[in-house]
């Protein structure tokens, strides 16, 4: 099994119906950008299931899957979307405490993400 | 001795004794300290105000590099400048939490309301964070050596006493978690 095969598609309509505000539009240039969370040995496991659940209103049973990810794997991928959005997630990790970073995915869209460079500020 | 955090009708209710109410103000209090901007003599009070710290750098102090990571692993000029835009808000955050859960601790009834436990829960964390860091938790392994001392009667130096008081607080810390994953069932 592999993480984004398996988590494409789901994990973007989730974001959707979950914290993004419901007038952003993902449009291609701005999808590809992930928001990796990274596993430590001080974090419990039933604190960032619950995080998953109550900040991206993920299911039970996928908060429960991504955490077992973090915790087996060392890290997973739990939220795509535009390098503003997945900024906005990391921070919100942080001031939970998860170790979270952004990344450019890899993969199909990668190659027309120059879009998002420069953009802050 | 205190009790595990419960939900019912009225909330999340936890007991602690007032011995163990010292202890962890004295914790929040401590991630506080830490976490408190520096005062700086030069500082654009307009850039301060909208948040921005254009002298933010990467904590050297590993506690602190936890508390606030980088936000891309591979690339520190990126880090360094989204750090610059959000990292005094994201201490102010952390302090709120903290101080609300250290403020709660002078009510008689410990008894949280939502608003509550999550202040409640980030703060536990961010306390075990920066206990972690000091006791050199580094994998699974190094914690579940901790995980072993649980006997106050050991505590005979820092070390065990950080450990006694690490595994208290992650004890706490996962009755919190299991009260608000019930309150969140039950509001389904």
């Amino acid at each position: 099994m592999t993480l984004s095969v398996a988590l494409g598609p789901d994990t973007r309509e989730s974001t959707q119906t979950g914290t993004v505000t419901s007038g952003d539009v993902l449009t291609a240039p701005d999808i590809p950008w992930n928001l990796v969370i990274w596993n430590d040995p001080v974090n419990l496991m039933s604190y960032v299931s619950f995080v998953f659940r109550s900040y991206f209103g993920y299911s039970e049973a996928k908060a429960n899957k991504l955490m077992m990810e973090v915790h087996k794997k060392g890290r997973s991928i739990v939220a795509h979307g535009s390098k503003e959005q997945v900024e906005q997630h990391a921070v919100a990790m942080h001031g939970y405490g998860l170790w979270a970073t952004v990344e450019k995915a890899t993969g199909g869209n990668a190659s027309g993400s120059g879009k998002g460079k420069g953009k802050r500020g | 001795m205190a009790k595990a955090f419960k939900y019912g009708l009225k909330g999340i209710r936890g007991h602690l004794e007032p011995a163990e109410r010292d202890l962890l103000r004295s914790l929040f209090d401590d991630v506080i300290s830490m976490l408190e901007p520096e005062e700086r003599a030069n500082e654009d009070p307009l850039a301060a105000l909208v948040g921005l710290d254009t002298e933010a750098r990467e904590p050297s102090d590993r506690a602190m590099r936890r508390l606030l990571p980088n936000v891309m692993k591979n690339d520190d000029d990126a880090s360094l400048e989204f750090r610059r835009y959000t990292e005094r808000s994201l201490r102010e955050n952390k302090i709120g939490a903290l101080k609300a859960a250290a403020l709660s601790l002078d009510r008689d009834n410990l008894i949280l309301t939502p608003d509550d436990a999550r202040h409640w829960a980030t703060a536990l964390n961010d306390v075990r964070l920066v206990l972690a860091e000091r006791l050199d938790i580094r994998d699974d392994a190094d914690a579940d050596n901790v995980h072993l001392m649980q006997d106050w009667a050991q505590a005979e130096d820092v070390e065990s006493y950080l450990a006694l008081v690490y595994n208290f607080t992650t004890w706490l810390q996962e009755s919190l978690v299991q009260a608000m994953v019930h309150s969140l069932d039950a509001r389904r």
